[in-house]
């Protein structure tokens, strides 16, 4: 229930989700670069689109999460913007999001899920 | 005594910013921490908000540059391929100019690139993301925070999980430095 002396938490319930989304996102291309070879070399932003130089794979994987993490944020800011929303609920779908991105970025988590692709020729 | 590029760029990224970031959060929790009705008067809360609100968005600003310098400055050298011809198994005074095949080259120190370059490369970008939208919090809220606990509470949780990101990537980072350093 909102406070009446203060703004609405609607804004800031979609930037903490919006983390857990970049966050997410992160996760999901680390695994995706490891799985498939085309996806590693389209993820070489660096050589592909000229976003730094030598950085290789990390170059797509970090613009796209930080990408995602920005229009996730815009799309859910306006949506939430002036609302009071259920911020607990908000909350918790941010927290499983960010531990969902945490453990797909560790190695032995991410080659345990590589491992059960077949491995390309 | 003198510094090469690399070496300053390091010293940057991991000591300059790190400490930065340190020392921003550690003002940062403890102003969201003790940022309770109960334990401030309006006068109190008007006093320490601009505290937090620059320990947050410091925070938040040096977690972006942190893991820019990381990534598009020393990363490139720390991951640099040898010319051809460098024996690649044989942890050589040659191989020490490119130091992820430098640890690559023997069992004893491969971990420290498959484990821990590998998770700290990726983990460190979610600081930023989590330290911004505790940052977005503080300067949305700022004195009104104090009567918002669940999001002071939220706020916390989230800052430590970036600072928990950017202390495994500055601890492997130190410690692979330790090893195999981007000179």
């Amino acid at each position: 229930m909102q406070d009446m002396q203060t703004k609405p938490n609607g804004p800031v319930a979609a930037a903490f989700v919006a983390a857990g989304i970049g966050s997410l996102v992160m996760g999901i291309f680390v695994v995706l670069n490891e799985i498939s070879p085309d996806i590693s070399k389209f993820l070489a932003f660096d050589k592909n689109f000229g976003l730094g130089s030598g950085v290789g794979a990390l170059s797509g994987k970090a613009f796209l999460a930080t990408a995602a993490y920005l229009v996730s944020w815009v799309v859910l800011h306006l949506y939430a913007r002036g609302k009071e929303v259920n911020f607990s609920r908000w909350f918790a779908v941010a927290l499983i999001l960010v531990f969902v991105g945490f453990a797909l970025t560790f190695p032995p988590i991410f080659e345990f899920i590589v491992d059960l692709f077949p491995k390309a020729e | 005594m003198e510094f090469t590029e690399r070496e300053l760029w390091t010293v940057i990224h991991g000591l300059v910013l790190g400490t930065l970031f340190l020392l921003a959060f550690g003002g940062g929790l403890a102003g969201l921490y003790s940022l309770k009705a109960q334990l401030l008067t309006e006068e109190g809360v008007a006093e320490r908000t601009p505290r937090l609100l620059i320990g947050s968005v410091v925070m938040a600003v040096v977690a972006w540059l942190t893991v820019w310098t990381g990534t598009f400055i020393v990363y490139p050298w720390y991951r640099a391929t040898p010319p051809k011809g460098l024996d690649l198994t044989v942890q050589s005074e040659a191989l020490t100019d490119f130091p992820r095949y430098w640890l690559l080259a023997s069992e004893k120190t491969a971990e420290w690139h498959k484990l821990g370059m590998e998770w700290k490369e990726h983990v460190a970008w979610m600081a930023p993301y989590l330290a911004t939208a505790v940052a977005f919090a503080v300067v949305y809220y700022g004195a009104q925070l104090v009567r918002r606990g669940e999001i002071r509470r939220a706020a916390i949780i989230f800052f430590t999980l970036a600072f928990l990101a950017a202390g495994v990537a500055g601890l492997f980072g130190a410690f692979i430095t330790k090893a195999a350093a981007v000179v």
